[in-house]
């Protein structure tokens, strides 16, 4: 077969499966339910009066009620807004589709209804008979008890008209034919009687059904009032809910903005409150360091301006007095120069071995009570209280220490 | 020779304006549902083309297009579709003017993200069938319940074990199963347009390297079974052992395990053996394509 062949028998099969649409379909079978293509359930095909309600977020497009073979029974398509209602028929059974679209979503009720059985059907017709009768079309909610006393008076009256034909039939018989003296006398007054009675109840009956009528009519009134306030009632409910839920999304929201905003404040000020604390603190160490060196600095200048003015005084007692200056005075001189000398820092340089952590080499400074100068290619410089021993002395005594590699006093 | 050449012409020109005169009639207002019908079943043909037409351009349009027999059926079968939803839903839609209404039913389709489920390898026999027996459980529960004979080779009392239902539910599951071997299997060869010479030859396929058949439908049912799980319910995903485990011994969600296992190999794998009270203790299920119902 050529694919032009192939084609056109798919295409004549599909058009046949489209002509026929057979619903294979027992009557308990469910009926599927799909919106916008996708299930939602399922309705009960054996049951009267089986209903399916759907909400729906999005709004309905498309409503298909499908056998359980697949075979499409029936459907509709929804307005994107506002209602829209339909009968599907299937078979003899019926669908009431009813959809209804929001703003937010819509909504579909089905109500399946089957067909009626031949009981039903009857019992129906004689309904009918019988609302002819009242010739009245009562509310659906009533119909059910309307037609029960109708019936039951058509009933009532069909016997009582029988009765008094049988009664005036027996006493016609009666007269034709003549019986004893007592018999006659005894029989004639009696259907008389008896029809004077049945009168006086047809008048009760008429009376009864007038009131009967009278008593559903204003039951009718009630029941429309009713609705109309249930009616009422649900749009409020409606709108009440619906205000309810927007005060709560916007409380919701609110909450949430709120909660956000004060997160988001703490968070910031928990950040910058750590950064100043680590700020503040390095700044503080750079400080203390600062001072320390500082105070040192301060002491050793002032150590050395006192030296200096010492110096000067000297001097320009020297040059006051001019020439001539006797021995006790140069000694004098002499000393004080020396303690001058004293009070200046003693300044050397020394390279220590290889190893010596940065540790020892503080302690050792410090041992001398000295501070520890520039560093320049290796050597250190270290200034210290003049020591009591000759430098050169000095200097060997240092050299022979552990750590120390080399000393010298020039740079 | 020439008496026939005009035969064929005046033939083909009768046909012509017949076509015509339908789509004329087609784009006339019908007030009832009874019209619509009427209307629309004479004009069925014209409509298929039509719909047919759209889905070609679709696919042209969206680069998934070849001049080949298989996007050919491709095109027809989805224009077959939505000719089928137009003649249903469209009734509702009274009074309308029929052409127009199937136009724009055919353009809101289309206007969908995936509005069907195509992939090249789907177009082949062996994806077509898959593709359809997947596409029919999405709106029938024959083919739904049946995906389980074709995919694993289980019967409706292994489908009642596997799923865990009650004796209610078991009823049903073996209609369905009748329904599906007595006339549900056909339909769908039928509407995939699947001939008899391919179902064969499928078969022989299945004979002879058994194994890697399987392995290729799996790995393609597993493309057909992401898209059209998409018409599950939105509250069916997939779920952990212990979320399956809760919904089986509690025995709720019925309708939620029939549906998903049938159309998720991977959680049939997850849920297997929580069905069937510690029965069903073998092996997990591996794909084992079955061509027959």
């Amino acid at each position: 077969m050529g694919h032009e062949e192939e084609l056109d028998a798919y295409r004549s099969q599909l058009l046949e499966s489209l002509n026929s649409r057979p619903a294979i379909r027992s009557w308990s079978d469910p009926i599927q339910v799909y919106i916008n293509e996708r299930r939602v359930g399922e309705l009960e095909g054996a049951g009267i009066g089986a209903t399916l309600q759907v909400q729906c977020v999005d709004h309905i497009e498309t409503v298909q009620l499908r056998a359980e073979d697949g075979t499409l029974l029936g459907g509709l398509t929804a307005p994107e807004c506002g209602y829209r209602t339909d009968r599907v028929q299937i078979s003899a059974d019926t669908v009431e589709l009813s959809v209804h679209n929001m703003a937010q979503g819509g909504t579909l009720s089905a109500l399946f209804t089957p067909a009626p059985s031949f009981w039903s059907r009857a019992w129906k017709s004689i309904a009918d008979v019988t609302d002819r009768v009242v010739a009245r079309r009562p509310e659906p909610a009533l119909a059910y008890g309307m037609r029960m006393v109708a019936f039951t008076q058509a009933l009532l009256a069909i016997a009582v008209v029988g009765l008094v034909t049988d009664r005036i039939t027996t006493g016609r018989t009666s007269d034709r034919t003549p019986s004893p003296v007592v018999q006659t006398a005894t029989l004639s007054p009696a259907p008389v009687a008896d029809m004077a009675k049945f009168e006086q109840q047809l008048d009760e009956l008429a009376r009864m059904q007038a009131k009967v009528d009278d008593a559903l009519g204003s039951q009718q009134k009630g029941v429309v009032q009713l609705q109309q306030a249930l009616v009422k009632l649900s749009s409020t409910q409606e709108s009440f809910e619906s205000n309810v839920l927007t005060v709560r999304e916007e409380i919701e929201k609110r909450l949430e903005m709120v909660g956000r905003e004060t997160d988001r404040q703490t968070r910031q000020m928990a950040s910058r409150g750590r950064v100043e604390q680590e700020q503040l603190e390095a700044a503080i160490q750079n400080l203390t360091a600062d001072n320390h060196r500082l105070s040192k600095e301060v002491v050793s200048l002032e150590e050395y301006n006192q030296g200096l003015k010492t110096k000067l005084q000297t001097a320009v007692a020297s040059a006051s007095k001019g020439v001539d200056p006797s021995p006790e005075r140069l000694l004098k001189m002499a000393d004080s120069l020396q303690a001058t000398q004293q009070q200046m820092p003693f300044l050397f340089w020394v390279t220590f071995s290889d190893g010596t952590s940065q540790e020892s080499i503080d302690k050792w400074v410090y041992e001398k009570q000295g501070h520890k100068g520039a560093v320049s290619e290796g050597w250190q410089e270290v200034r210290i209280v003049p020591p009591a021993v000759p430098p050169d002395r000095f200097l060997e005594q240092i050299r022979g220490e552990k750590i120390v590699k080399a000393a010298r006093i020039s740079q | 020779m020439a008496v026939t050449r005009m035969h064929n012409t005046l033939s083909k020109s009768h046909v012509m304006a017949d076509r015509m005169a339908t789509v004329n009639r087609l784009e006339e207002v019908v007030s009832t549902s009874d019209e619509f019908d009427q209307v629309v079943s004479q004009a069925l043909p014209v409509l298929l083309d039509r719909a047919t037409g759209y889905t070609k351009r679709f696919l042209r349009e969206t680069g998934q297009w070849s001049d080949d027999i298989e996007h050919e059926k491709f095109a027809l079968r989805w224009g077959s579709e939505y000719l089928e939803r137009f003649l249903v839903c469209g009734r509702s839609e009274v009074p309308c003017r029929p052409l127009f209404l199937f136009d724009s039913l055919v353009a809101k389709q289309h206007s969908k993200p995936e509005p069907f489920c195509y992939h090249p390898d789907l177009l082949r026999p062996l994806g077509r069938y898959l593709d359809g027996l997947v596409a029919r459980a999405v709106v029938s529960r024959d083919a739904l319940i049946a995906l389980y004979h074709h995919s694993y080779g289980w019967g409706a009392g292994d489908v009642i074990a596997v799923t865990g239902l009650n004796g209610l539910e078991s009823q049903r599951i073996y209609k369905n199963f009748r329904r599906w071997r007595e006339s549900g299997w056909q339909r769908t060869m039928d509407e995939v347009g699947l001939t008899k010479a391919e179902l064969a030859e499928l078969g022989q396929q299945q004979q002879r390297h058994r194994q890697r058949f399987n392995s290729e439908a799996e790995r393609l049912i597993r493309v057909a079974q992401s898209h059209y799980r998409k018409s599950e319910p939105d509250h069916y995903p997939c779920l952990s052992r212990s979320q399956w485990g809760d919904m089986f011994t509690q025995g709720y969600g019925c309708d939620y395990r029939i549906w998903h296992l049938a159309l998720c190999l991977d959680c049939m794998q997850t849920a297997w053996g929580l069905g069937s009270s510690g029965s069903l203790t073998g092996e997990k299920p591996r794909l084992e394509l079955q061509m027959r119902p």
